[in-house]
């Protein structure tokens, strides 16, 4: 798309050259730069994350992350924790989204030690990582507007995520923290008459997407400020390991839900969402239909879900939870794409090593310095947003 | 898959191989033999992906286990590879040439287990510990708690009882 | 990029006219959901105190603390957990993991404080709002626990299999089950306090889990020298106690013991337990009685270098364990592996040797630096109805006694036995083998005063004893034996109402109205045993302190009133083993200061 009303690109004489690697050669001494630090606090960051830009005129020249603002050693607390004990700590690794966190403890403890959770558990697990998929996307799709300066339509999105974690708390007992998916199971049944209450949420959710569509979607100003920014090249996603939405916005069909299908989303049917841009305008697409599925797919395992069944296997007592050395691998998909735990047990009551790499590990690092380059720094956020990058998950 | 593994296993002196809980194939190699196996997987074999590249410390042994996953997007498999390297003076050569993003996971490792990756960009840049002077905190014999009872003062105030304990000092104290 | 793409943002103009979602200030409460994990509810009056919460508290956010007006005893540390609100991250696995169920959540959420120290509290104990709150976090049901509260079956010789053999029934753990009955376990150590002998219950089940049956065999021995004979026969007073009978079935603390004993081969145990050489201190200790507190005396003396001899009246050693007991809950060979190994540390045992008749324990005391006396409980007690003078009239324990030794047995079709304790199940049960051998039938009945719920003897053995073809019809007062022509014809019974009078003495009442006759030829009385003290002569017993029941008064190290004279076992604490164990011990101990008073840097066991 042809930026015709502020071509500010054209007249590249005022930037300083590049050097024969196509970088700039940056001196500070020079007068030409200024170093701005767009966090560890600052709205158009996700999270405690902070960049160093060098900026020429309103021209990224440099960028670098820098996390650690928030590093609490998670994966070091691991190992003095009985596997039991894993799973509170383990959510808060991603604050947003903690479920996957405790999904994928809990299946690498199961697979590890051999033992197979109930159908029921089952079900309930995907309600679980379907509803915090669904209550992170209403953050994040209106959100994108946010970033642009659409505001409201996040503050409304908001609410909406509020009905969901309404739902969230009658089920597990709390709203951001769910600690509900634990090694052998859940911790609950379904309440009655939650199925309605979800179900009413949804209608809601869709009336309101319906409006994020005309006040965000089809927003001239929106359309503009992102269509061909941030522009990630298809070649790229393999190479940096990028998943999700990003990948699918580059046109690759991946999702884990569909690639390596755990749970029962074998069950299911839904499709990938995939758009070929690439850019923060096709990211928000993927993610904007991605809210879609995740509802057609709640409907769906409400339908099919058994209505009765056992919550948690039998488990060795979990005081002395002893796991016989080997090692694994889980992997499930998050609003921000494959999410993996690398897991390896050596005999003993605690684990020797849990490994977490969630997308944002390239997607906030590599991908994100490399896309900040040569943009205008009133699109960082908007960039950094589109790659939904989440601190936590990077320091750990 | 077997071809795979037939293939590599005439190239390269892999050994340990197995087959996780989830169905991922993990193998062991030389340290030396891992670059040009994971050049080869990259280019021949479609493993285009470079998952993760995670450290464990055998403090017992006293070795450093890398294991690097790859990813073959086509045929949806992975391959883990893991390499022993000695825990003393621990170094590894880089892997940024094959997947430039293994920079940071090898910077994160250097910090966190003081595994030096020469060559590496960035290797020696503070990842998220700034000002740490300490030994590398995700070492096994890098106590935490010690640590936080060193550094941080506890609040006063707190006592806990051993439940037979106390009740043999209650009941029975001279027995 | 359409004109469209420039109105429809316009439309969020819309939302100017819609009711706000927001709720105005001041927000009126909005409880928390059902399930809400709010703030910590402790139920103080079930709440034992085993602090399984404290340990799966991943924060450590719970101390056990003492509390006022809560006393410390058998099954109930005493102790109470206290929350930190400063760590605790509502995770709710305490409640999860609660043994008794006393934990909970509240779904009360809010709590304003301007103390930092408020929020470190003991629930239950200090008085918060929320206490009368029923809603909030419980252990989910069904199905969801944390450990097994069901015991692992331990099998068993079917009836058929076993009412005619005195071949041990119960068959033993193999690893897999002994592993994970082992696996049960939480830990929490409550046990230890009301084992008699304080036996480190929790460390030998961790070593059963960590399969280092060594190490397992070494703490049984710390605490109890007879872990064979403990591990079949214990009253296993910790079982009662266990945590997990709270919610479940209590740990089978007994055969696991069994387990490790079982396990580890006799020749083994020198080498095992490092006793392969002692040190003689050259002072010598004479012991009456090869019973429990006999044996477990001479097993901690001889380990303190001391040189131990036994007398034992009988021709075998092992007293009441061997005498009282049938093999069928007590091989014999078990109880000779137990034995053996405290011979081989030295311990001489002279058999056939009856103090106060081939020896006076005048003489044992001067020949000896102390002497300890466990000579137990032997004489049977009569009812002293009318009839009982009678030939075909026994003691039960005089006819245990006889089937021990191999001696000829009376015995006839039909027999009654009285009494409702362990001791009358035993000599029913081996009775009723005798009879299925001799007549190919069962035909005894065995009543006792006291009404089923309230009889003695353990649950399982009356099951047992009714599956093996006997009958036990119990609340029954025997009246007199009828006997018609020099044979016994039967008991006359009338129905028993209350054993206890208003100040709690023994004063059975019978309703004389509702009388029953039990058939039968032959009569054991099976009410109780008392002790024999003929060994001790009229000037020893001016020494000693005898109270008006007949017992002996003596020191917590049991010494009696001569200080070269230790007294201990059931004739001093009343029929049990693992009592006499600890008493052995204890006993041990107390020869050991009595002899090395001056020097106190002795080894102590």
């Amino acid at each position: 798309m042809s930026n015709t009303i502020f071509d500010w690109k054209k007249d590249r004489s005022m930037f300083p050259e590049p050097d024969k690697d196509g970088k700039p050669v940056v001196e500070l001494d020079s007068q030409k730069y200024i170093k701005v630090w767009q966090g560890p606090n600052h709205p158009g960051v996700t999270g405690n994350m902070a960049l160093e830009l060098t900026i020429s005129g309103d021209e990224v020249m440099e960028a670098k992350t820098h996390v650690g603002y928030l590093h609490r050693g998670f994966e070091k607390l691991f190992e003095r924790r009985r596997y039991m004990q894993c799973f509170p700590t383990s959510i808060r690794m991603c604050v947003p989204e903690p479920d996957i966190n405790e999904y994928n403890l809990s299946r690498g403890t199961e697979l590890l030690s051999g033992i197979e959770v109930p159908e029921m558990a089952g079900w309930l697990r995907m309600i679980a990582l379907e509803m915090a998929r669904l209550q992170v996307l209403l953050r994040t799709v209106p959100g994108q507007g946010g970033t642009i300066g659409l505001g409201l339509p996040a503050q409304w999105g908001l609410y909406y995520r509020e009905l969901i974690l309404d739902r969230f708390e009658e089920l597990t007992g709390g709203r951001i923290y769910h600690m509900y998916i634990l090694p052998g199971g859940v911790r609950g049944l379904l309440p009655d008459g939650f199925k309605k209450r979800l179900e009413d949420n949804l209608v809601k959710i869709e009336a309101f997407m319906k409006e994020v569509d005309r006040v965000v979607y089809s927003n001239a100003v929106f359309k503009k400020r992102t269509k061909g920014i941030g522009v990630v090249p298809p070649e790229w996603i393999d190479q940096y390991g990028a998943t999700g939405p990003v990948a699918r916005a580059a046109g690759y069909k991946r999702d884990v839900r569909k690639d390596y299908p755990y749970l029962y989303y074998d069950r299911l049917d839904f499709d990938y969402n995939v758009e070929h841009e690439s850019d923060v305008f096709a990211r928000f697409h993927v993610r904007r239909k991605d809210v879609d599925t995740t509802i057609d797919l709640l409907r769906q395992i409400m339908a099919k879900m058994p209505e009765k069944g056992e919550l948690r296997a039998e488990t060795p007592n979990v005081l002395h939870w002893k796991i016989p050395r080997g090692e694994t691998l889980v992997r499930c998909e998050s609003s921000r794409g494959e999410y993996l735990f690398y897991m390896v047990a050596d005999g003993s009551i605690y684990p020797r090593r849990i490994n977490l790499r969630g997308p944002s590990y390239t997607h906030g690092v590599v991908l994100l310095e490399k896309l900040l380059v040569n943009a205008n720094i009133s699109d960082v956020s908007s960039i950094m947003v589109s790659l939904a990058t989440c601190p936590p998950e990077i320091e750990r | 898959m077997n071809e795979i593994i037939e293939h590599i296993k005439k190239r390269f002196p892999v050994y340990e191989i197995g087959e996780g809980p989830n169905g991922v194939i993990l193998m062991s190699v030389e340290a030396s033999r891992l670059v040009p196996m994971l050049t080869s997987l990259k280019t021949n074999h479609g493993y285009s992906i470079l998952v993760i590249l995670s450290t464990v410390d055998w403090l017992e042994d006293c070795k450093f286990q890398l294991t690097y996953i790859v990813n073959n997007p086509e045929e949806k498999r992975d391959l883990g590879i893991r390499v022993f390297i000695q825990r003393e003076d621990a170094e590894m050569e880089s892997i940024h040439t094959l997947w430039e993003h293994a920079a940071t996971f090898q910077r994160e490792i250097k910090e966190m287990f003081g595994i030096n990756f020469p060559g590496s960009p960035g290797v020696d840049d503070q990842f998220l510990l700034e000002g740490w002077d300490n030994k590398p905190p995700m070492r096994r014999d890098f106590d935490t708690k010690k640590y936080a009872e060193e550094t941080f003062f506890p609040r006063p105030g707190r006592e806990t009882n051993d439940p037979a304990a106390y009740m043999k000092q209650k009941l029975y104290p001279d027995e | 990029m359409s004109l469209k793409d420039i109105f429809s943002p316009f439309t969020a103009w819309g939302k100017a006219f819609e009711k706000p979602v927001t709720i105005k200030d001041p927000i009126a409460e909005r409880p928390g959901a059902d399930r809400y994990r709010g703030f910590h509810k402790n139920d103080i009056s079930t709440c034992i105190g085993c602090g399984t919460c404290e340990t799966i508290c991943e924060n450590e956010a719970i101390d056990l603390v003492p509390v006022e007006g809560i006393e410390t005893k058998d099954g109930d540390s005493g102790l109470r957990p206290r929350v930190d609100y400063g760590r605790c991250c509502w995770c709710a696995l305490c409640v999860d993991v609660c043994t008794t169920g006393s934990l909970s959540l509240t779904n009360t959420y809010t709590w304003v404080e301007e103390d930092p120290e408020a929020y470190r509290f003991t629930p239950g104990v200090d008085e918060k709002p929320w206490d009368k709150e029923e809603k909030g976090w419980k252990k989910p049901e069904p199905g969801y626990e944390f450990y097994n509260l069901n015991r692992v079956t331990m099998e068993h010789l079917e009836p058929e299999e076993r009412d005619d053999t005195f071949i041990e029934m119960v068959k033993g753990f193999s690893k897999e089950q002994a592993e994970k009955e082992a696996d049960r376990c939480v830990e929490c150590g409550i046990c230890t306090a009301t084992c008699p002998a304080h036996m480190g219950i929790p460390e030998y089940i961790k070593a059963i889990r960590n399969d280092d049956l060594e190490e397992g065999l070494r703490i049984l021995y710390d605490t109890n020298p007879l872990p064979e004979i403990c591990g079949r026969i214990c009253t296993h007073k910790c079982e009662t106690v266990c945590t997990l009978g709270h919610r479940g079935e209590a740990l089978s603390i007994r055969w696991l013991k069994r387990y490790i004993a079982d396990q580890n081969p006799s020749e083994k145990y020198k080498k095992i337990l490092n006793s392969e050489f002692i040190e003689k201190n050259g002072k010598k200790v004479a012991i009456i009685g090869s019973g429990p507190s006999g044996l477990s005396t001479a097993h901690y003396l001889a380990l303190m270098g001391y040189e131990c001899t036994i007398f034992e009246k009988l021709s075998k050693a092992g007293g009441m364990m061997r005498f009282g007991i049938p093999e069928y809950r007590l091989p014999y060979d078990q109880i000779d592996k137990d034995i053996s190994y405290i011979e081989s540390l030295g311990v001489k045992i002279k058999y056939n040797t009856q103090v106060g008749v081939d020896i006076t324990l005048d003489e044992l005391g001067k020949k000896y630096d102390a002497v300890f006396a466990g000579t137990g409980l032997h004489m049977g007690r009569s009812t002293r109805i009318e009839g009982t003078d009678h030939k075909n009239v026994y003691q039960a324990i005089d006819l245990l006694r006889k089937i021990t030794l191999g001696e000829e047995v009376p015995l006839t079709e039909h027999i009654v036995v009285i009494g409702g304790g362990n001791v009358a199940m035993d000599i029913t049960r081996s009775l009723a083998r005798l009879q299925k051998q001799k007549y190919g039938k069962v035909g005894i009945i065995t009543t006792s005063l006291e009404t089923e719920d309230k009889m003695p003897a353990d649950r399982e053995e009356v099951i047992e004893t009714r599956e093996e073809g006997a009958v036990v019809n119990p609340g029954w007062a025997p009246q007199y034996i009828e006997i018609e022509n020099d044979k016994i014809k039967g008991l006359h019974v009338a129905q028993c109402y209350s054993l206890f009078d208003e100040e709690g003495k023994f004063n059975p009442q019978c309703n004389l109205d509702n009388l029953q006759f039990f058939e039968g030829n032959m009569v054991v009385e099976s009410i109780g045993q008392g002790m024999d003290l003929s060994y001790l002569t009229e000037d020893l017993k001016h020494d000693l302190e005898i109270d008006r029941r007949g017992r002996i008064k003596v020191n917590e190290y049991f010494q009696s009133g001569i200080p070269w004279l230790f007294i201990g076992g059931d004739i001093i604490q009343g029929p049990d083993v693992i009592h006499g164990i600890a008493n052995g011990h204890k006993a041990a101990r107390g020869i050991d200061e009595f002899l090395f008073e001056e020097k106190k840097d002795t080894p102590k066991p």
